[in-house]
């Protein structure tokens, strides 16, 4: 009887195995399709929208047929030329952004990783508090930014206690802490320099739209500090290291990967940020007719400028950056 | 101490309980000995500031909410009272009535709820996917598609608005519509739709459709990244004993990987549905005429409200925060109840940067 089956199977499998197909076509063609929404949008849409905005860039737009179809009118780089020399306010609105964007990126990683080394701590509410700071990434977006931007009168109306605002020339209570406290006569005293001493107060005076865009990096440190492991602790504590030393021996290598990854995200949030001041002018300026190319040409340039500068920063940042694991 | 060998003398004794006396350091000399040292109280400094710190930033962040709840109970005639700070003298509750009334709350409501749902849901279905593609099958381009991910994260959506406008005013897929339509400079003998050679999909619901069913949609490239980060932690031999069991690629997905990832999903439903539900940048891009009411709308200071004298300027500021308010309020009670997902997820996708 077995001879009987083994001969049976002997013939059988030459004519299954053409049908069967190994399991790594059969793993690359799942991997396909799974992927197939993406592959089809970006190279249906993703792929000719990038295309058509540098075509945009370097034309101009007519409309015939009563806004039916469009006619594309070659313009070369006028649409770039006019943006960084023709129009009055475009490169001053692009300096002052890039200057914006080079003073808060540090100011919200040491931010972040200051609350998330607190965080990380075992303390009563923890939890509540972590809930707080997230609170921002859902609420103040978009719509609820936008009503943000006009409302400082009402703000400094209601924070105006009796206690510290007496100043009707302050405009919010951040501010009036600060002149209270007279920061800037505090560091004039520590020798560090007059800039530091602005670039503090500044700070100071943006906490709530530093702490407002913080939310995640916040997480993010929060997770790479919980994933190092409690027996390096636990063995430089035994050798005797302060806090302090911990800090900057262990903490600080361990979290540097995580340090490079917010560095990025920060940027690219700020780059896509409703509220960032070069962006919001770049929208004004699609707004206004017959300069809806224009307005393209300078996302562009300020594109552009921002991916450079975030390359070269993180590659030079990536020499410093600590990996544990080297393979 | 020279009696420490001698033996605990009973105090007193009941039916139950024996309390013995031993012969030890005074009370107040062991709590000396433990609180008054440098250590502990460097500890103490140490917990004072932290909470000092957490808590004034928490005030920072939750400060404006009470201003503007509090703003939107106050009458016209409180802010030109001096005396009137956060405390409404005037309780009122026309400008949540009147916001209702005539800035067609209800109807916002419906269809960004129901814009915003459908979206999240593809959304969320659609990254899960394409993030199990990128994580678990090897497959030529696979690196180089998770490039792609993130490329579509990083170039702004600003730069590509007006492309992106135009895609949708004049959609047409791979000149299909325009080889039917005669347009084709190459075929123009034929003319099935009468000379129009594109469809307009804008003031529809279409263009969010298929940008959420590419994953190209907000943040979508996060989304991918997250699940695909989730799904490398998955161990590879649940699907391998689904496979031996004979259960097929997209049967293992659904009946295996799906309900393992509800967690992450939720998450990145909570995520798609809160950025879609305040969202400016696609609502004002593809919906331009006002008849489809959409959350952006309702911010606007109704008629009845509208009055000028001293503080109008303030007090349309207070309308326009109540609104905004309105808007948030199903997005605060989906935090409340939500907020412990939201966290967890970021934190279980690593977001390791290896």
């Amino acid at each position: 009887m077995n001879k009987q089956a083994d001969v049976k199977l002997v013939q059988n499998t030459p004519k299954k195995r053409k049908k069967v197909h190994s399991l790594e076509k059969k793993t690359a063609r799942g991997g396909y399709l799974f992927t197939l929404p993406f592959i089809i949008g970006f190279i249906v849409i993703y792929l000719p929208v990038v295309f058509e905005s540098f075509l945009y860039s370097v034309t101009t737009i007519e409309r015939i047929n009563a806004g039916e179809s469009y006619q594309l009118v070659w313009a070369g780089l006028a649409n770039y030329k006019e943006a960084l020399f023709t129009d009055p306010n475009y490169s001053q609105v692009l300096v002052s952004g890039l200057q914006q964007l080079l003073l808060d990126v540090p100011a919200i990683l040491i931010f972040s990783l200051f609350i998330a080394v607190l965080l990380n701590q075992k303390i009563v509410g923890r939890a509540a508090f972590r809930a707080i700071f997230f609170v921002p990434v859902i609420l103040s977006t978009g719509l609820i930014l936008q009503i943000d931007v006009s409302n400082t009168s009402l703000m400094s109306y209601m924070s105006d206690s009796e206690g510290i605002g007496t100043n009707a020339a302050q405009t919010t209570s951040v501010a009036e802490i600060v002149s209270a406290m007279d920061i800037e006569y505090l560091f004039s005293n520590m020798k560090v320099g007059g800039g530091m001493a602005k670039y503090v107060s500044s700070i100071l005076n943006n906490i709530y739209n530093i702490v407002n865009r913080s939310g995640v990096q916040m997480l993010i440190f929060l997770a790479g500090l919980q994933s190092i492991s409690p027996a390096i602790y636990e063995s430089c504590s035994v050798e005797g290291a302060s806090a302090w030393e911990t800090f900057w021996k262990i903490t600080f290598p361990m979290i540097s990967p995580m340090i490079l990854v917010n560095f990025i995200y920060t940027i690219i949030d700020a780059l896509t940020s409703s509220t960032n001041s070069v962006m919001v002018y770049i929208n004004q300026v699609y707004g206004e007719a017959g300069k809806d190319t224009l307005s393209v040409a300078m996302a562009w340039i300020y594109f552009a400028i921002v991916i450079v500068a975030v390359i070269v920063a993180a590659l030079l940042m990536s020499l410093f950056v600590f990996y544990q694991r080297r393979d | 101490m020279n009696n420490s060998q001698a033996e605990p003398r009973v105090k007193r004794e009941t039916k139950n309980t024996i309390k013995v006396e031993f012969d030890r350091t005074p009370f107040w000399q062991r709590m000396k000995a433990k609180f008054i040292n440098k250590n502990f109280l460097s500890k103490v400094i140490w917990t004072i500031f932290r909470y000092v710190i957490l808590i004034g930033i928490s005030y920072i962040i939750l400060f404006p909410f009470f201003s503007k709840v509090s703003s939107s109970f106050m009458g016209p005639e409180d802010f030109v009272d001096a005396t009137v700070k956060l405390i409404p003298k005037n309780f009122t509750l026309d400008t949540y009535k009147y916001i209702f009334l005539e800035n067609k709350y209800m109807q916002a409501l419906g269809n960004t709820a129901l814009l915003s749902i459908s979206a999240a849901l593809i959304q969320t279905f659609i990254c899960a996917m394409i993030g199990y593609g990128l994580a678990k099958f090897k497959f030529k381009g696979n690196k180089i598609l998770f490039l792609l991910v993130i490329f579509t994260m990083i170039i702004p959506h600003q730069t590509l608005q007006l492309s992106l406008f135009m895609k949708f005013r004049y959609f047409d897929v791979l000149g299909i519509m325009q080889l039917l339509g005669g347009g084709a400079s190459w075929f123009p003998h034929l003319n099935i739709t009468g000379g129009v050679t594109s469809i307009n999909l804008t003031n529809t619901y279409a263009p969010l459709a298929i940008l959420s069913a590419t994953g190209l949609a907000f943040k979508n490239g996060l989304y991918i990244f997250m699940m695909s980060q989730f799904y490398r932690g998955v161990p590879n031999e649940l699907e391998e004993s689904a496979y031996i069991d004979g259960s097929g690629i997209f049967k293992t997905f659904i009946k295996i990987i799906l309900p393992l990832s509800v967690p992450m999903m939720i998450t990145i439903f909570l995520f798609a549905f809160s950025w879609q539900w305040t969202d400016t940048f696609y609502t004002s891009l593809f919906f331009t005429r006002t008849s489809m009411v959409l959350m952006k709308n309702v911010i606007a200071i109704p008629e009845s409200l509208n009055i000028t004298y001293a503080g109008s300027n303030m007090y349309n500021a207070a309308i326009r925060n109540t609104c905004g308010l309105m808007i948030i309020a199903p997005l605060v009670i989906i935090y409340l109840f939500c907020q412990r997902y939201l966290i967890q997820g970021i934190e279980r996708s690593g977001m390791t940067a290896d």
